[in-house]
């Protein structure tokens, strides 16, 4: 039944009744009061809740108690007007009562509306726990109406699951008047829901309780992600402790601060300013702090504990590593991660090969938390050198075996026909020294002497063809490419050697023109020498790669050390075939180095200060050159 | 002068063979040709020589195994082998089964007069 249905009831009833007091007032032969029952007209209509009808009901039953009373007697005092009075009086009670019960009861309307536009479940218990007002909320996330729950035990209905002994909450209760905390509710569905609960205890006037006011707000799914979070956490942390990979948690916060002063837009800009300021890297690998370790790192770096462990990434690199600069230019452009490979060194001072990925958190993350992970490749990289190894054992095998078939080829064109000059020469001198010389074989005999000597000089020109094959037709070369696919090659013995590596190459340069195999040979070569001539030298080891354009001669590569460089005597020597001041040298490095630049048209030359290093530079044309190349 | 003693010669490179027949005729020996160890081994009408000089070295039939061939026919007398390309296994093979020489080209005339002469030597006595 609709509310407005209910209020038509009310009101049809009440002026049904109205009409029927009116009548048997007016026609009853009854003396009595029964104008008194007009009370009962204004309590129907009170019953709509609304105040005109209470207003109305009341007007009408005085109108009508007058009216009766003006219909059946004489306007003089006495018994019935007294009656009559009476009647109007209890109306105006009853009315006024009505009136104000209206009030209160629109209040509590207007509180019950209030609450039930909670998110939370509010409910009240009386005294024995029975349920007395279910606010909408409850009835969504319970399940049950207002109507199913009403004088149920709360406890018994929800299957209530307390973190603490229930008499314990009833003392606190008692005590305090209120309690809070975490309950476990069950639904209609079956579900378990977890939910914050607020109890307060309501008194009434006197300080009797007359009941318990719970609010309990939903947390299931709060707590479910509290929950995940915790095992996130707890399996990031196993990661972190249990992983083999050598986790670094590192802290870089200063190093952007330093970064951001220098006020330099833009990478290339950015890379060029580290590449060319090492003493400022240098001072950010002390700056960059280590905030913790993984026991993998740890032992990684022979370290008992954490409290043995250096505090800077300092500490960790060595000396020349050459990636800490890129990293830092990684880290200014934004970029969400490096990977790179240095070697690191150990409590001990032992240099350990790794290859690392750092991970730069975003900016909404801080600076506090940049995580590499480290891998040590000793075992890869002995693996590796000993394939390499291999390798180069089986080139040479290979070409011994190729110069060993010559050899044999050589050996039997050239020696036949040198057998024949020497035998045959032998034998004329013979013929001749008889006590009769036989001319005709001396003759025949030096015939055969030059002959075969002529063939012996074909035999040689043949070979010599055999040997200068071909050569690859040249092609256009990029100089950074030649350059970084040598400085590849070399890379780990610079490392090894502690030479810093530094490449000065203007972009746009003209490409060269040669063979890409013999020109990095060359530049390889150069490269090699220069670690080795710093590799015994105190002081700085750097090795700088410059290229420019020249355009009277071409593309000029200068690669200069910071080695102990070439006395004046060796200099003169330095491309002679067979020089070498390496006490397992060939001394054919520098001269090969000499003859393929030459083949390509181009030039190779060096000048050095003892003392002061030495640069060596390589020209090659970038135009053309026909049979040169 | 009685029977002059017989140096065959069995070389394929005409240069060698020419000037070796040149050689061992001016020192008083009688010299027979053969371009290869097959060509030697079908002459069977004048006999064996007293003395062979081979070269390792040949197409068709190798030194070596010229003089396998020859010792398992039973036909024994001084070998001297030469070769352009001289290895330790076949100097070693080739000296065990008996060789009186194993020479290296080019080799000096001295030398190959003096193992001739002592080749036929040792042959004579």
């Amino acid at each position: 039944m609709t509310s407005t249905m209910r209020r038509t009831a009310f009101r049809m009833a009440a002026a049904l009744l109205a009409l029927f007091i009116f009548l048997f007032d007016t026609l009853s032969p009854l003396e009595g009061a029964v104008a008194v029952l007009y009370v009962l007209v204004v309590l129907l209509a009170a019953g709509t809740g609304r105040r005109i009808d209470i207003i109305v009901a009341a007007t009408a039953s005085l109108v009508l108690t007058i009216v009766a009373y003006m219909g059946t007697h004489s306007l003089h005092a006495g018994a019935p007007i007294l009656r009559a009075l009476v009647s109007v009086a209890a109306t105006a009670i009853a009315t006024a009562l009505a009136l104000k019960n209206q009030a209160a009861t629109a209040t509590l309307a207007a509180q019950a509306r209030l609450l039930n536009l909670s998110h939370d479940m509010i409910f009240v218990r009386d005294p024995l726990g029975r349920i007395t007002f279910w606010n909408r909320a409850a009835e969504d996330i319970y399940g049950w109406s207002s109507a199913e729950v009403m004088g149920r035990v709360a406890d018994a209905l929800l299957e209530t699951r307390y973190p603490i002994r229930r008499d314990a909450i009833d003392g606190i209760l008692q005590d305090t008047g209120r309690w809070d905390g975490t309950l476990e509710h069950r639904t209609k569905a079956g579900n378990w829901i977890t939910v914050e609960s607020r109890w307060a205890l309501q008194r009434d006037g006197h300080g009797e309780v007359v009941g318990v006011f719970e609010t309990n707000t939903d947390v299931t799914e709060r707590k479910a992600a509290h929950t995940a979070l915790v095992r996130s956490e707890r399996r990031y942390r196993h990661m972190f402790n249990a992983s083999r990979v050598g986790v670094v948690q590192e802290d870089w916060t200063a190093t952007r601060a330093e970064i951001a002063a220098l006020g330099i837009q833009g990478g290339a800009a950015m890379s060029a300013y580290l590449a060319g300021h090492p003493e400022f890297v240098a001072r950010l690998r002390r700056l960059t702090r280590i905030v913790d370790v993984n026991p993998a790192f740890l032992a990684m770096m022979g370290a008992e504990t954490r409290a043995d462990f250096h505090r800077s990434v300092d500490n960790v690199l060595v000396e020349a590593d050459p990636t800490f600069g890129p990293a830092l230019a990684a880290f200014a452009r934004g970029d969400g991660f490096h990977e790179g490979e240095t070697e690191i060194v150990t409590v001990d001072g032992r240099r350990v090969p790794v290859i690392f990925t750092i991970t730069f958190p975003t900016a909404a993350d801080g600076d506090g938390n940049v995580l590499v992970f480290v891998v040590d490749v000793t075992d890869r990289r002995r693996a590796q050198d000993a394939l390499l190894q291999a390798q180069a054992e089986l080139a040479h095998a290979a070409r011994v075996a190729t110069l060993g078939e010559l050899t044999a080829s050589i050996a039997h064109e050239v020696n036949q026909p040198l057998m024949a000059v020497v035998t045959s020469g032998e034998a004329a001198l013979r013929w001749l020294r008889r006590p009769e010389p036989d001319l005709t074989e001396v003759d025949s005999a030096l015939g055969r002497v030059v002959s075969e000597g002529r063939r012996a000089s074909e035999i040689v020109k043949r070979i010599r063809a055999f040997l200068t094959k071909t050569p690859a037709p040249p092609t256009p070369l990029d100089v950074a490419t030649l350059i970084e696919e040598a400085a590849q090659l070399v890379q780990r013995e610079l490392v090894r050697a502690q030479v810093e590596f530094h490449v000065e190459i203007p972009p746009g340069l003209p490409p060269v023109i040669g063979d890409r195999v013999q020109l990095q040979q060359v530049v390889v070569n150069l490269m090699v020498n220069a670690g080795q001539a710093m590799a015994e030298h105190d002081g700085r080891r750097l090795l700088t790669i410059a290229a420019e354009h020249r355009p009277e001669a071409g593309i000029e590569i200068a690669l200069s050390d910071t080695g102990p460089g070439i006395s004046a005597a060796n200099l003169e020597r330095l491309f002679d075939p067979f020089f070498t001041t390496k006490p397992d040298g060939m001394g054919m490095g520098l001269a090969i180095c000499r003859t393929t630049a030459q083949a390509h048209g181009g030039t190779l030359t060096v000048e050095s200060v003892p003392g002061g290093g030495a640069t060596f530079r390589l020209t090659l044309p970038v135009l053309q050159h026909g049979e040169s190349a | 002068m009685q029977h002059r003693l017989t140096v065959a010669i069995v070389d394929d490179d005409d240069g060698v063979r020419a000037s070796l027949s040149s050689l061992i005729r001016s020192l008083g020996y009688e010299a027979r040709s053969y371009g290869s160890a097959p060509a030697f081994l079908a002459d069977v009408e004048r006999g064996d020589p007293d003395c062979m000089i081979a070269d390792i070295q040949m197409p068709e039939m190798t030194g070596d195994e010229l003089q396998a061939a020859l010792l398992s026919a039973g036909r024994r007398f001084p070998m001297i082998f030469m070769t352009a390309f001289p290895t330790a296994p076949v100097r070693e093979r080739v000296m065990a089964a008996g060789a009186c020489a194993f020479l290296d080209k080019p080799a000096e005339p001295d030398t190959i007069a003096h193992h001739l002469a002592s080749a036929l030597g040792h042959g004579r006595a």
